[in-house]
């Protein structure tokens, strides 16, 4: 089972949980990792990673370093490194990452763009 | 500070904001912004490093960090040391201690005084019971009731009634004893 696995603890120190019965309508940013077992609809902007457990689930766009998704995400992924799509995540909406993982079991529709340099083709 | 990092608790991180809503039923830690509209059935704790800018409705409220904007706690709220609050209090307990700041209005709900005072007035004039143990400070009594007291007390002190306070003093430590088993 892919489900709550413990992120390591992060260099900032603090470390913020979204637990699972939470509901945030709105806007989400920060300096920091955040880990989200709830439901986040609007926006999230982080310059750390983020993680969305098994039960999290996440209608809005995001704009982080790293993306984690076990859960399920609606919306547009934008990662400065790297998205990854864990086994058993549902995810609509398009990801751009210089690097993405899509692991086998992973729901995902939506295009991917990788910021290929098409120097060739031009 | 504790640092506790139970499992099914939200903690807002230092850097984190959030704005818009934000709705629960687990125990929620601010140590980072939230603006907006805080809803809550469990307990929201404001940690020093927190500033909450939010219409705030909980069960409970522990404040060490700042809270702008209104809380309606439906058990209690507490100000500590370190909180800082501007905005108006609604819950049946309110706490707060020394050092802490707030500027604001604060409404406990059935605290109804003129109420109170009919009831004494009405119980002491008819019926010359012994007094209960004054719990709380009387309210200021016309002059013709406190005749009307100190007979009472006089009729009382006659016929000497069991002195209620050592009761309820046994009481309270009884119930101590209980709690520490």
């Amino acid at each position: 089972m892919a489900g709550i696995e413990k992120v390591p603890a992060p260099r900032s120190g603090a470390h913020t949980v979204i637990g699972s019965s939470i509901v945030i309508d709105g806007e989400i940013s920060g300096d920091e990792d955040l880990v989200i077992q709830g439901t986040v609809k609007g926006r999230i902007s982080l310059r750390e990673s983020l993680y969305v457990e098994g039960s999290g689930v996440i209608e809005a766009d995001i704009e982080t370093a790293n993306v984690e998704v076990s859960g399920q995400v609606t919306g547009n992924i934008a990662a400065s490194d790297k998205v990854e799509l864990k086994a058993d995540c549902k995810v609509v909406g398009d990801i751009r990452a210089p690097r993405i993982l899509i692991a086998d079991g992973a729901q995902f529709k939506g295009n991917v763009d990788m910021d290929v340099k098409e120097t060739k083709g031009k | 500070m504790t640092v506790t990092t139970s499992d099914g608790s939200t903690i807002i991180g230092e850097s984190i904001l959030i704005s818009g809503s934000l709705n629960g039923d687990e125990d929620l830690t601010v140590r980072g912004r939230v603006e907006g509209t805080l809803t809550l059935t469990k307990t929201l704790v404001v940690e020093p490093t927190g500033v909450v800018k939010a219409e705030v409705q909980v069960k409970n409220c522990v404040i060490a960090g700042a809270i702008v904007g209104n809380v309606t706690a439906s058990e209690s709220v507490e100000i500590t040391r370190e909180g800082r609050m501007v905005g108006d209090i609604n819950a049946p307990r309110v706490i707060i201690v020394d050092g802490a700041s707030f500027r604001g209005r604060i409404d406990m709900g059935e605290v109804d005084v003129e109420a109170e005072r009919e009831t004494r007035t009405l119980s002491s004039r008819p019926a010359p019971l012994p007094a209960r143990p004054a719990l709380r400070p009387a309210p200021r009594p016309t002059p013709i009731e406190r005749k009307v007291e100190e007979k009472t007390v006089a009729v009382a002190a006659s016929k000497p009634p069991a002195p209620p306070s050592p009761v309820a003093m046994g009481a309270v430590k009884r119930k101590v004893i209980v709690k520490h088993k």
